[in-house]
């Protein structure tokens, strides 16, 4: 018998993705979530997390779909990333999925060529693709992005570029 | 080797830079109290006591070159009654300084200072009380210094109604390894009896060619002796019976030649020592008096408070979850009799946990005593390099303060005590010139005054000339006359606060470099508290700082901006006000308020308004906040109420702005943000109109939110 790898499934858009379980922390419902300014836009903001302060990004706008209303599916996913909490908000998350090491294949070189060094590999289970994710990764990429847009932070934000341009519009 | 770097040793260090900062605050204060009682014996041998206790201390922890300069210290204020010569404080005071700098290098881990210059000053002073005495022997000693916890074992033995030896093992100096020999005559003795203790101890310095035991044993004297004798290792031994019936001697002790580890003399020691058997037991027995109060008084990491402090906040968290559940249970259950029990039961709870707060907060707060007593100190090196005469007074010095505020205003304080000697205070031939007394005055003093603690330093010095201030501002280019003309009295005077502002003539090594009050400013700044300076020509000057009474809870003023709840500290707020937006005037890109006879220039945190009919109609509420030197009003849209907020940081990477000062949990578990108001006004003025004429606003807007803008404005035009 080959070793399994447990992986926790997640929805965002009509994909699955999964992460290793173990680099889960929990997974929690979407409280109230507090806007934090300069924030950049795919930063949802903070939770109370059981009196921790814990930051939020959306995945789904981290993989450039427009979020939906908030569902009460939704679910955040917390993480532990450089030694703090980090969450995630996904579309639902429920199951464990148990996938051997012979179903998961690596990432095809072009993903990992377009940025995508998040992928870790692509698992197949009972007929589905599941999307590998490594966590750290994910959340290190907005951190540079982050960093790149920290010289001006007043006008970081796309949407703040966006929204000069089009009010100069007016 | 001795220095081996295990993590016993390392606790132990720990433990002897935090005792040694004491021992050295406790050499000044009595080095400066002998320098103004000269002959005040007390303080003379509380000098020598420190300097004892310091040496043992280094001595146990390795710290060869500290121990023995602080020995050659000691001797040099045992041989005579130091308060008849002069230069003891002084010196006393210069070797504080030198041991400071070197535990510093022990620290760091860093080259030691050089000790050259302080050993000449003590030798240049010990011959002359070396010959008052007349006794050259004395010059040198090594005392045996039994640990507590060994004195409590040979006590112990004692007690116990054994034998009791104490064994000096001269070591031959020609055995090239002192580690083996030491362990060798160790397993001897062991075989004799029961080793109680072992001096120098392991691991540590000491005089090297000599060992100490403490022996327990049944073997008459003649005999240990003997076994001690070994050939190439041990030159000779001396075996004294230690008597459980001598007291422990109180601290002060004569000054007696101790010991004789001199190797020329060392042959004959066992006469001696038994004139003067109890020693070991009696010489050091605790503590020197300066640490005398400190009995019971632990020492803790400030982390290890803060994580209780963190409880306690989310104890309070959830009190306020279980009122919510309760008040929702009554509505549904209005006749349920078990809500009496319920709501008892909390109240007791609310009272407990209030009282919890602010014992873990009371922790917390140190007496400004703690801040104050380097500065006499400092008061005396300053003015002595200025050549004034000055008095320092303190007061209020068991004022309560946050330990971590306290340690913060070490620096700023410095700064404003050097800058008063060396710019207030005139010299004395000025001040009679002026007809005030000869000797200058500055005052420290601290107080409670509401929720702040006020620290004030004042001088009788010649005051802050504001003219001049107000001159140099110009000169140096930070204002215009026509501007300068404008300002007020205070508000010319904060320039004083300004990075590289000086009004001094000329640059001293004291201050004049223009360095200085700004760091001032921006501790303050850090810390949340104000800064004023108060000044009357030719008389007086007062800075007075204010302080918040800790950092970790703050009385804050809620409020919302676009459905947005954050919080800012009420003690910023002078008042709030109601206006609509018709009210709000455009002046050059900026929008200004009205407010009685008052122009207040507005931050708009929100969108834009919309033009539009409606909205000028639109009510809203502005906080006018005292920035420091100026006024100006937050517009937001909804008052939330005040509340006491435990504040967390906010110290993610990806979200870290300096908008936000920190943030907290409420009551019903949402997190409202802190702002940074003095940031808020800072990106204000910086942030370009964008072209459109509109305002500078949106500041709190986020990514999000103006991705929303921006398509409410795009399917507006569409």
């Amino acid at each position: 018998m080959s070793r399994e790898t447990h992986i926790v499934g997640f929805q965002v858009g009509r994909e699955t993705y999964g992460v290793p379980i173990t680099s889960l922390h929990e997974i929690v419902r979407v409280p109230e979530i507090t806007a934090v300014p300069d924030a950049p836009s795919y930063v949802e903001g903070v939770i109370n997390l059981r009196g921790k302060i814990v930051s939020v990004v959306d995945l789904r706008k981290r993989f450039g779909r427009p979020a939906p209303e908030v569902h009460r599916r939704n679910r955040i996913l917390v993480v532990e990333h450089r030694g703090r909490l980090a969450g995630m908000i996904v579309d639902s998350a429920s199951e464990v999925l148990k996938i051997p090491e012979s179903e998961i294949e690596s990432a095809p070189a072009m993903m990992q060529e377009s940025g995508l060094e998040c992928i870790t590999g692509l698992g197949k289970y009972q007929g589905r693709l599941i999307i590998l994710l490594d966590v750290n990764k994910l959340l290190e990429v907005r951190e540079t992005e982050k960093k790149e847009t920290a010289p001006e932070p007043a006008a970081s934000q796309k949407g703040k570029a966006a929204a000069q341009s089009a009010t100069a519009g007016t | 080797m001795t220095d081996s770097p295990d993590d016993r040793n390392a606790e132990l260090r720990e433990l002897f830079f935090e005792s040694a900062r004491e021992l050295l605050q406790s050499l000044n204060e009595q080095a400066l109290r002998l320098e103004k009682a000269p002959g005040d014996a007390e303080a003379a041998r509380t000098l020598r006591r420190v300097v004892h206790t310091l040496k043992g201390d280094a001595a146990a922890c390795g710290y060869r070159e500290l121990s023995e300069l602080a020995h050659e210290l000691e001797d040099a204020l045992t041989l005579d009654n130091p308060a008849t010569d002069g230069s003891v404080p002084d010196i006393a005071l210069r070797a504080a300084d030198l041991f400071g700098e070197m535990l510093e290098a022990y620290r760091r881990r860093k080259k030691l200072p050089s000790t050259h210059a302080l050993r000449q000053a003590i030798a240049g002073f010990a011959p002359k009380a070396a010959t008052a005495k007349g006794k050259k022997k004395a010059a040198k000693t090594a005392t045996v210094r039994w640990s507590e916890y060994q004195q409590l074992a040979i006590r112990q033995a004692l007690a116990g109604s054994k034998q009791v030896y104490q064994v000096s093992v001269q070591l031959d100096p020609e055995c090239g390894m002192p580690i083996a020999a030491r362990q060798m005559i160790k397993v001897t003795l062991a075989g004799l009896g029961e080793v109680l203790a072992v001096y120098p101890e392991e691991g540590a310095p000491g005089p090297r060619s000599k060992l100490e035991f403490a022996l327990a044993s049944e073997k008459p004297a003649e005999q240990i002796r003997a076994k001690c004798r070994i050939p190439t290792i041990a030159l000779n031994a001396a075996v004294v019976v230690m008597r459980a019936e001598e007291p422990p001697r109180s601290i002060p002790v004569p000054v007696v030649p101790a010991v004789e580890p001199d190797p020329e003399t060392a042959a004959a020691p066992a006469a001696e020592l038994a004139a003067e058997p109890p020693r070991p037991l009696s010489v050091e027995t605790t503590s020197p008096a300066p640490a005398a109060s400190t009995d019971n008084v632990l020492r803790v990491d400030t982390a290890k408070i803060d994580n209780v402090l963190n409880l306690v906040g989310e104890l309070i968290l959830v009190k306020s979850m279980l009122q919510q559940a309760l008040s929702e249970f009554s509505q549904r259950f209005p006749k349920e009799p078990l809500r009496g029990k319920f709501s008892d039961a909390m109240a007791f709870q609310a009272r407990v946990l209030n009282d919890l707060q602010r014992s873990v907060m009371k922790i917390r707060m140190v007496p400004v005593e703690q801040l104050f007593r380097r500065f006499p100190r400092v008061v005396r090196d300053v003015s002595r390099q200025s050549g004034k005469d000055v008095n320092l007074q303190l007061k209020g010095q068991d004022t309560d303060l946050d330990k971590g505020i306290l340690d913060t205003m070490a620096e700023p304080l410095t700064h404003l005590v050097r800058n008063a000697i060396g710019h207030g205070i005139e010299s004395s031939e000025e001040r009679v010139r002026n007809g005030k007394k000869p000797q200058g005055t500055l005052r420290l003093s601290a107080y409670h005054q509401g929720n702040q603690v006020v620290i004030e330093v004042s001088d009788d010095g010649h005051g802050v000339d504001v003219e001049k201030v107000r001159h140099r501002a110009i000169a140096q280019g930070l204002l215009t006359s026509e501007q300068a003309a404008r300002l007020s009295e205070t508000e010319i005077l904060d320039f004083v606060f300004r990075p590289g502002f000086s009004t001094a003539e000329e640059i001293t090594e004291l201050s004049g470099r223009g360095v200085g009050l700004d760091v001032v400013q921006s501790v303050m700044q850090r810390l949340k508290g104000t800064v004023q300076i108060e000044t009357e020509a030719g008389r007086r000057t007062t800075f007075r700082l204010r302080l918040p009474l800790t950092l970790a809870i703050i009385q804050a003023l809620m409020f919302r901006v676009e459905q947005r709840l954050y919080a800012i500290p009420l003690n910023t707020v002078l008042e709030i006000a109601r206006a609509r937006e018709e009210d709000v005037h455009q002046v050059d890109q900026y929008e200004m308020l009205q407010l009685r006879n008052d122009v207040l220039p507005l931050l708009r945190l929100g969108r834009p308004r919309l033009p539009g009919v409606d909205s000028a109609r639109r009510k809203f509420f502005v906080l006018v906040i005292n920035g420091g030197d100026r006024k100006f009003g937050l517009m937001v849209d909804e008052l939330e109420g005040e509340e006491e907020l435990v504040i967390k940081a906010l110290d993610d990477q990806s979200i870290s702005t300096d908008l936000v000062s920190g943030a907290s949990i409420l009551g019903d578990g949402r997190v409202v943000l802190i702002l940074n108001l003095i940031a808020l006004l800072d990106r204000f003025a910086r942030t370009r109109p964008d072209g459109t004429g509109s305002q500078r606003s949106g500041l709190l807007l986020s990514g999000t939110d103006r991705a929303l803008q921006v398509q409410t404005m795009a399917g507006g035009q569409a």
